[in-house]
This record gives C-alpha cells, sequence and structure tokens, in this order.
C-alpha cells in the first residue's frame, strides 16, 4: 500500500484546517434556504461519522445510531423547554445521554450477542425509543412533539441559520478531530483489531471489552451532540425524526462514503444531503433517482467515495482506517 | 536459576470429556520447551489454560511467582506470557508495521483523553513506539514490507510478522502454537534460528508446540510428550527418542 510521504502528510494536516477555515466564509454565499441545507450537512456529517466507526471500524452490526440521535434531540429539546437550560449548554449534556444509549447498547454486544443477532435488538432498541417519544407525553409532547425555546446567542436570534452555522460548524469540527485523534492512536488500531480477530487483540494485553465498550460510548457521544444541533437545526422535534427512515438514510450515508473512513463519512454525509435538493428537478422521480446513484456508486466504488480519493493520491490515505478484507 | 513459569497439576474438563489432566512442569529462563503428541493430544488445550483462554478446572500456573490462574487473557498478556496461534493471529487488514505496534499496545502511554486532545504525550509514544517496531522489522529484514497489509504477506512472512508482533514488548515467556506449519525448508530454518536467538540472545523463556520432529530436536532443550490429555514423558530429545512410551502412544510403533 502506498503510504503518505512526510511532506503529503504535513499537507494532510493543512487540509483538515484549511477546510473548515475556508468554510467560516459560506455563509456569504448562501441564502436562507441553502444555508439550512448546509447546516444539515455538518449534522448528517457527525451522525455519520457515530456510525461508521461501530459498523465500519469496529466491525460490529449495531444499528442503535438513530436511537442515540434522538435521545441527543430529545435530551437536548427537554433540557431547553422544560427546565430552561441554555441550548449550547445542552450540546455536551446530550453527548452524555448519547454515550449512555451507546452503553446499553455495548452491554448487548458484550453479553456475547453478535452480529444478525446484534442487528435486530439494536434495531428493537431504536424503535423502542421512538415508542417512548410518542408515549411519555409530559416530557416529549407525543406526537405534537416538543417545540424548541426562543433564545439568543451573541445577541442574534437563535432563529438565524447563519448563527446556528457556525454553532454547528466548531462542534463538528472538534467532534471529527477528536475522533481522527482517537482512530489514529493505539485506540483506534485496537478497533480494527477486534473487528479483525477478537481472540487474538486479547493475547496481546489489549482489553477487547473495554475497546468495545468505549467504541459504542463515543459513537454515542458524537451522534447525541449531533442530535442537540438537530433539535434546534429544525427548532422542534417530533418522533417520526427518529424512525427507520433516518437509519436508513444514514447507513446509505456510511456505505456511499466508504465504511469506517471518517473522510467517507463527511463525503457520504454531504452527497446524500445535496442529493435530493439537485433531484427536485425531476418531480416525481426523485426517490428513483436517488436509489440508482447510490446504486451506481457503490457498484463502481463498493469502498465509497473515500477510496476514489485515496486512490488519486496518498495524502487521503488515512492513518486510522483499513479496508476490511 | 529461579523458575520463570511453574504449572502445576492443571486440569480442563469439558462437560465430562477431560481434554487436560493433571500436567505439570517449570520453564527457565532462556529455555524452549517443545510439547508434543498426536491430535487430540490436549497441546492447544495447555496453551489456552496457560493464557487465559479456557479456565482451568484444577491446577495452577505461576509467572515469577504470581498465580495468573484467575485472570483474563489480556490480563495474562500484559503479565508478559505472549502467544501466537495455530491458524495465524495477524490482522490481515493491517499493515505489517500497524500489526507490530497492537503488540505494543500496553507499552503506550497516554490516557483516552490525552489520545482525543492530541496531547504530546501521547503522540510522543506513539513516535516511539513506531520507531521501535521498525527496528524490530529490520531485524528480521522485513522493513521493505512495513507497509504491506498483512493479508498480501506469504505464510512463511505472516508467521514471522506474528512472532515480531509477540515478542514487541519484551515478554518474558513466548507461547509459539505451531509456528513452521506450512512453511518451506528455508522458511523453516529460518523459523529454527529466529526461536534460538529469542532464547539464547534474550533470554526468552518459550513453550512451542510443533509437529515438526526434525524442528523439535533442534531447538527444544526439553520435550514435554502428551497423549490423551496426560503428560506421557519428559525429557531432552536424547531421552525422549528412547522412551518406550512416547515410541507406543506418538510414534505409533513401539
Amino acid at each position: 500500500m502506498k503510504m503518505p510521504t512526510a511532506r503529503q502528510r504535513r499537507l494532510r494536516t493543512i487540509l483538515f484546517w484549511a477546510v473548515p477555515a475556508i468554510l467560516l466564509l459560506v455563509p456569504l454565499g448562501t441564502n436562507a434556504y441553502t444555508q439550512f441545507i448546509v447546516n444539515g450537512m455538518l449534522i448528517s456529517t457527525l451522525v455519520t461519522l457515530g456510525f461508521t466507526i461501530v459498523i465500519g471500524n469496529l466491525g460490529q452490526l449495531a444499528f442503535a445510531n438513530t436511537a442515540f440521535f434522538g435521545i441527543g434531540a430529545y435530551g437536548s429539546a427537554i433540557l431547553a423547554a422544560k427546565l430552561g437550560v441554555p441550548w449550547l449548554l445542552t450540546i455536551p449534556i446530550a453527548g452524555v445521554f448519547g454515550a449512555a444509549g451507546g452503553f446499553l447498547a455495548s452491554a448487548a454486544a458484550l453479553r456475547g450477542i453478535r452480529s444478525y443477532y446484534l442487528a435486530i435488538i439494536t434495531l428493537a432498541f431504536g424503535e423502542l425509543m421512538r415508542w417512548s417519544y410518542l408515549h411519555a407525553k409530559p416530557l416529549t409532547g407525543g406526537t405534537d412533539g416538543l417545540p424548541m425555546p426562543r433564545e439568543t446567542l451573541f445577541g442574534t436570534s437563535l432563529t438565524d441559520d447563519t448563527v446556528k452555522f457556525y454553532v454547528f460548524l466548531v462542534v463538528t469540527v472538534l467532534l471529527v478531530k477528536a475522533t481522527a485523534n482517537l482512530l489514529a492512536s493505539r485506540f483506534g488500531r485496537a478497533v480494527m483489531a477486534v473487528r479483525e480477530n477478537e481472540v487474538a487483540t486479547a493475547s496481546l494485553a489489549i482489553p477487547t471489552s473495554r475497546v468495545i465498550l468505549v467504541t459504542f460510548i463515543w459513537s454515542g457521544f458524537v451522534v447525541g451532540c449531533a442530535g442537540a444541533l438537530f433539535a434546534r437545526h429544525i427548532g422542534h422535534v417530533f418522533p417520526e425524526s427518529f424512525g427507520m427512515l433516518h437509519l436508513i438514510a444514514s447507513f446509505a450515508m456510511v456505505l456511499v462514503g466508504g465504511l469506517g473512513s471518517v473522510l467517507g463519512a463527511v463525503l457520504g454525509a454531504v452527497m446524500l444531503t445535496a442529493l435530493p435538493e439537485y433531484l427536485r428537478a425531476f418531480p416525481g422521480m426523485e426517490e428513483l433517482f436517488f436509489g440508482l446513484i447510490v446504486a451506481a456508486v457503490l457498484v463502481a466504488l463498493p469502498m465509497g467515495l473515500a477510496s476514489l480519493l485515496r486512490r488519486l493520491s496518498p495524502i487521503f490515505v488515512e492513518r486510522f482506517y483499513r479496508e476490511a478484507r | 536459576m529461579s523458575d520463570l513459569l511453574i504449572v502445576e497439576g492443571l486440569s480442563v474438563r469439558f462437560s465430562g470429556l477431560t481434554a487436560l489432566e493433571d500436567v505439570s512442569f517449570r520453564l527457565n529462563r532462556g529455555e524452549v520447551r517443545a510439547v508434543i503428541g498426536p491430535n487430540g493430544a490436549g497441546k492447544s488445550t495447555l496453551f489456552n489454560a496457560i493464557s487465559g483462554y479456557v479456565t482451568p478446572t484444577s491446577g495452577t500456573v505461576h509467572l515469577n511467582g504470581e498465580p495468573l490462574t484467575v485472570l483474563t487473557p489480556h490480563a495474562i498478556a500484559e503479565r508478559g506470557i505472549r502467544r501466537t496461534f495455530q491458524n495465524g493471529g495477524l490482522f490481515p487488514a493491517l499493515t505489517v508495521l500497524e500489526n507490530v505496534l497492537t503488540g505494543l499496545h500496553a507499552q503506550t502511554e497516554g490516557t483516552f483523553f490525552d489520545i482525543l486532545f492530541g496531547r504530546r504525550k501521547a503522540l510522543d509514544s506513539e513516535a516511539a513506539n513506531i520507531a521501535r517496531a521498525r527496528d524490530l522489522l529490520k531485524l528480521m529484514s522485513m522493513e521493505h514490507m512495513a507497509d504491506t497489509p498483512a493479508g498480501d504477506l506469504s505464510g512463511g512472512q505472516q508467521r514471522i510478522v506474528e512472532i515480531v508482533r509477540t515478542v514487541a514488548s519484551d515478554p518474558p515467556v513466548l507461547l509459539l502454537d505451531e509456528p513452521a506449519v506450512g512453511l518451506s525448508p528455508v522458511a523453516r530454518d529460518q523459523m529454527m534460528d529466529i526461536i534460538r536467538r529469542l532464547a539464547g540472545e534474550k533470554g526468552v523463556g518459550i513453550l512451542l508446540i510443533e509437529h515438526a520432529v526434525e524442528l523439535v530436536m533442534a531447538v527444544a532443550d526439553k520435550i514435554l510428550v502428551m497423549a490423551a490429555g496426560k503428560r506421557i514423558a519428559q525429557g531432552t530429545p536424547d531421552e525422549i527418542r528412547q522412551d518406550r512410551a512416547v515410541l507406543e502412544a506418538y510414534l505409533g510403533h513401539a
């Protein structure tokens, strides 16, 4: 495998910070509508990132991702609407709630429930959470959902998508960077080692149970934070936002971007958030085209868009991800 | 010379079936002890019981006087008993260098939060380990393969990388499960040389399961012969060659 040279690695680090720096200028070129879409991309990036580390890097068929997302969104909305906690403060708290969800999901994996069985039990967890949002009416508002309270940030109303954008961008960049640090370390290697051969991993003095537990918790934290962003993004949380449709959309983002790749999480989220907007030009055919394009990408690039970039230049070879084989 | 590894009365029973019965031996620093016996003799069960993958029904394992019998596999590995696997324990998707680095996991500094925030301490320790892993690969003339996915290596190269990975942390005891299986004669000689050097130069106590009789006779100081879960003989290669019980049970021509 062609690895990046020292110079390419430096370039990669510069790129990592240059891209968000350039993104600071995005609001100059957007209108209210496109800004809303861009904000959605940032949230999807985090949702995809949290998902991909569990199914790609750790190799566990766990589909509790939408549950983490809903827990984060409702956690944030309940804190803000019922207890008057400033929204900004609810972001890390929602992350902790999501992490608690991750802890629950890992408990199943650690009790030896794996593969298809883990898939079905985590899907059930997601549906149970959705059922809870519907029925815990005093807290969640049931089918009516829960509106986010009006708030101002630095003197600007938090209904303004440009203000939201800057907060979302900072949160996203910090969480992507932290996740990249994690995956590029001995921890990230241990995560992939568990995927490749769990028995052999333990023989190298690596506590495999802890590796699985921490991966789920971190995944839950990232996606829980994304939930808090989402609550502010749409301004009103409804149970329907956290159903199978969201899970399948996130799964598609993971695969289109490239399983287990941080770069892929960003690419998949951006592409599949933007695509439906472009397809509005073909009324009645949107879903068909969407499906065809996703299928075409996966046939042409089974390891996703990130694998295309990796082929173009070793700069895009991540220190922390190797395709399963 | 004090004993490095002491195995006493080790037995493993799986619901009625006795896989290992009352096996005892001692392993010294720098000693190579081979474990031989026909299929189903309990050799792999012995390895699994020592390394914590199977809980012994009775008996004890001590490393430098510390009891290991109640510990999990990763805790036993951390105490200094490292092993290889019969079917190969490499991570095929990871590069050769990354495979060796997993062997240094417990030797890497930095907590979860040091890593998360990209603190100097964690990064420096990682860099030091990368340098060490490259040196080890150089010793085995494998440095040109550092960035190759381990799954792309030949069988012989994979066995060598697996050994590099297990010895990276300088463990006092090494359990090698059929390291020469499927190797060409040249690679087999190289493997013998590696085993001798680990024991002779680094003083590693090595427990070796191997079917290749000539390799065992050439590198082992002592041989433990097993059949049906029991130790049927123990001695130097010369003694074992002349042991009647061994000839009957193992070689099959009395």
